[in-house]
């Protein structure tokens, strides 16, 4: 035990001393927290409040456009036209964000020109082309017809057609949620690829400078082997907690800090249209939500370390086995792309579990040890139905099972194989490393 | 200290050492000698309980060897690596407690050695700053940092220069007279000669020869005298008549000859000497025993012609 600790801490070392390591235990979380701020700057663009500018020369619109003014739009109307030029330069017009050109002819030719300073978000872009097709909307129904506009736009109004879960039918299974499980299933994913190259890197390098042997004759491949696995596994799970410390701290701030309104208003609550007809939704801002609401994090990160450990321990005895048989580096190599692809596949067995949750290949992919920490972690995210939440548990065991063996097959490949040098690795050559 | 016994190793059928048998014993050096792919480093690996013999056993001290005393045994593979990141002093320390030194017996061992080859200086360097003879030294240290009974080399000289050999060489000679075992797997066979006490000889996976060198050599005369002498060559030549046959000739000027020969006709050491006694002056004449070397070629040629026959 005390040999596996020395190669334990010596593998820890190794990785500290890794500039490549020290820069991602910063620079992976701050990259992260970089795509969350940009998220939700989006959303704090969405909030600012823009002043539009209507030039309707033919007054068609009659200085109407909404009975009900939105929260983040003022509209100013004027009977002449504006070139470009005089909007971009004329100190009238700075106070204005947008213009809008309604022309003449609009009731024939359709065309609205909108011209910009900061290009629009979608959502007010949404909401200017609902606003100015539903006044056009008003202005033809008077002139061409003799119904009220309600009577149009009930006729006019296009059926609902609602596909409901029958075993879901308020849609609480939201994909949301879903989503929340497969970014903590892909960070498992991310972390035991990367960790998982690492071990290989390593035993690979051990081999290639011959010090394998040196240790050999002092430890048995297996310690060799825990020791690598629990070393490399460490400096994962070390990496992981800075990355949720740092995420965490700047989810915080963020909140604190840059964006303290994150729960008010437009930003996060939708954001309703009331219109004659009811409301409708224009705008919702479900990354805010995501973030800071509908992630459980006692809950997920318990059931996130776990599935982390039996994952590394799982697909990290692959990447041993790769290190301890290749003969050459570019030789392994060919070797890492199967496992690359299996964890390829686990991924895309995540995006199949987030819009395919109930089918049967979904329940067999939750238990198989290859996809099972992705698949659980959204049903994780999802919840679990009063009864059924054995199935996590039963998918836990699975994993633990399969890694223990695998390590136990590892152990063999590894002793057959670590003084091997300049042979061709074939499939049959590891099977046969398996059985003795 | 060591008796390996009756060892057989298969790799996928085929025989890589058979029926390999032979002791180590205390304060004594034995020379593992044989022709590239003999089997020696397999033998090394199987001693050192890094694969598994398929039939035989070894025994250390008389019992049968076991993990535990792997901690006893000092062991420099031929193709040795170091960590290339790791300094000299931390690379030093890793493998001494992995061979179950505690830390401070390791620090202090470290600096007994480091001072020995004077080498402090290299103390806080990375493995990747020294060059290849530097690296070799660090490896010998590593080896012997835990000061184990038994040594066991393979090709302890490769990648030295003359006189980090002789470096080596002392210090081995030294660590015998402390009473250490030692194991050399070597190609230098000046080295055999000048250092090992026995010799086992292996090809082709099997034992040829085992014993004392100084025996050995003299088991394998070939009734070759050298004959040193000052005077007329041409007269030497003609006294010897059809007697004797001269092998080869060396030259020290002043008229000074070293002439190798061998007996003809029944003759002995004392017809030589009368018959050239009269022509010219004799300083000095002896048997000469073949050198390891030849020693070696000789057998394993001879394993072959057996082997055609």
């Amino acid at each position: 035990m005390n040999k596996i600790v020395l190669i334990a801490k010596r593998e820890i070392a190794e990785r500290f001393g890794n500039r490549f390591y020290r820069w991602l235990m910063v620079l992976g979380p701050l990259l992260v927290l970089g795509l969350v701020y940009l998220f939700l700057s989006r959303a704090e663009s969405d909030k600012k409040h823009w002043n539009v500018l209507i030039m309707d020369k033919s007054n068609v619109f009659d200085t109407k456009l909404a009975i009900t003014k939105p929260d983040n739009l003022s509209f100013s109307f004027i009977n002449t036209f504006l070139d470009y030029e005089e909007f971009a330069y004329d100190d009238l017009y700075q106070k204005y964000d947008l213009a809008i050109s309604i022309n003449e002819k609009i009731v024939s030719n359709k065309h609205v020109i909108i011209s910009y300073r900061e290009y629009p978000p979608e959502s007010i872009q949404r909401q200017l082309v609902y606003l100015v097709e539903r006044r056009l909307e008003e202005i033809m129904v008077e002139e061409f017809t003799d119904l009220s506009v309600e009577k149009f736009r009930e006729i006019k109004q296009s059926l609902t057609f609602n596909l409901k879960d029958t075993y879901d039918p308020k849609n609480e299974l939201s994909t949301t949620a879903s989503w929340v499980g497969f970014v903590f299933g892909s960070l498992i994913i991310l972390f035991v690829f990367m960790f998982g190259m690492t071990i290989l890197r390593s035993v690979a390098r051990e081999k290639s400078n011959r010090i394998v042997e040196v240790l050999l004759s002092t430890v048995k491949p297996r310690e060799l082997l825990a020791g690598k696995v629990l070393g490399v596994g460490f400096s994962a799970i070390f990496q992981f907690v800075v990355w949720t410390g740092i995420i965490a701290l700047g989810l915080f701030l963020f909140r604190l800090t840059i964006f303290p309104d994150i729960f008010t208003g437009s930003f996060v609550a939708d954001t309703f249209m009331e219109t004659e007809n009811g409301q409708e939704i224009i705008n919702q801002n479900i990354f805010v939500d995501l973030v800071y609401r509908q992630i459980h994090y006692a809950n997920m990160l318990v059931f996130f370390v776990l599935f982390f450990i039996g994952g590394y321990l799982f697909y990290g005895s692959f990447f041993a086995m790769i290190g301890a048989s290749m003969g050459s580096e570019s030789d392994g190599q060919q070797f890492v792309i199967p496992i690359t692809l299996l964890i390829f596949g686990s991924i895309l067995s995540g995006y199949y579990a987030i819009y395919n949750p109930g089918t049967l290949l979904n329940e067999w992919l939750s238990f198989i040890p290859f996809t099972s920490p992705m698949n659980m972690m959204i049903q994780l995210a999802n919840g679990f139905s009063e009864g059924t939440a054995w199935k996590l548990f039963v998918a836990l065991g699975v994993l633990f099972i399969s890694a223990l063996i695998m390590l136990f097959m590892a152990g063999r490949i590894y002793k057959n194989g670590l003084l091997r040098f300049n042979h061709r690795l074939r499939f049959r050559m590891l099977l046969n490393w398996t059985k003795k | 200290m060591i008796e390996v016994e009756n060892i057989f190793k298969y790799f996928e059928r085929k025989s890589i050492l058979h029926d390999i048998s032979f002791s180590l014993k205390e304060g004594e050096i034995l020379g593992l000698l044989g022709p590239n792919g003999a089997g020696k480093t397999t033998l090394m690996r199987i001693i050192n309980r890094i694969i598994t013999q398929d039939k035989g056993h070894v025994l250390f001290d008389g019992n049968l060897f076991k993990e535990k005393h792997l901690e006893e045994i000092g062991y420099l593979p031929e193709e040795r690596g170091l960590y290339q990141t790791m300094t000299v002093e931390k690379h030093m320390l890793y493998l001494a407690r992995l061979r179950g030194l505690s830390n401070i017996d390791a620090k202090y061992q470290i600096n007994h050695w480091l001072d020995k080859f004077d080498i402090q200086a290299w103390r806080t360097k990375r493995i990747e700053e020294l060059s290849k003879g530097m690296a070799q030294k660090v490896q010998f240290i590593c080896t012997v940092l835990h000061n184990p009974k038994i040594l066991i080399l393979d090709e302890p000289f490769s990648g030295f220069d003359p006189i980090n050999i002789e470096l080596i060489r002392k210090e081995l000679l030294s660590l015998k007279e402390k009473g250490h075992s030692i194991i050399i797997s070597t190609h230098n066979m000046n080295s055999v000669e000048e250092i090992c006490d026995r010799v086992v000889l292996i090809n082709k996976g099997e034992k040829l020869l085992e014993g004392n060198v100084q025996d050995l050599r003299e088991q394998n005369k070939e009734d070759l005298y050298k004959i040193s002498f000052q005077g007329n060559m041409l007269g030497f030549t003609n006294a010897l008549w059809t007697g004797f046959e001269i092998v080869e000739k060396e030259a020290h000027g002043d008229d000074k000859y070293s002439v190798y020969l061998k007996m003809r006709n029944d003759n002995e050491l004392n017809n030589l000497l009368a018959t050239v006694i009269d022509h010219v002056k004799i300083s000095d004449v002896e048997t000469v025993l073949p050198s390891m070397e030849k020693v070696f070629v000789n057998t394993i040629q001879a394993q072959k012609t057996t082997s055609n026959e």
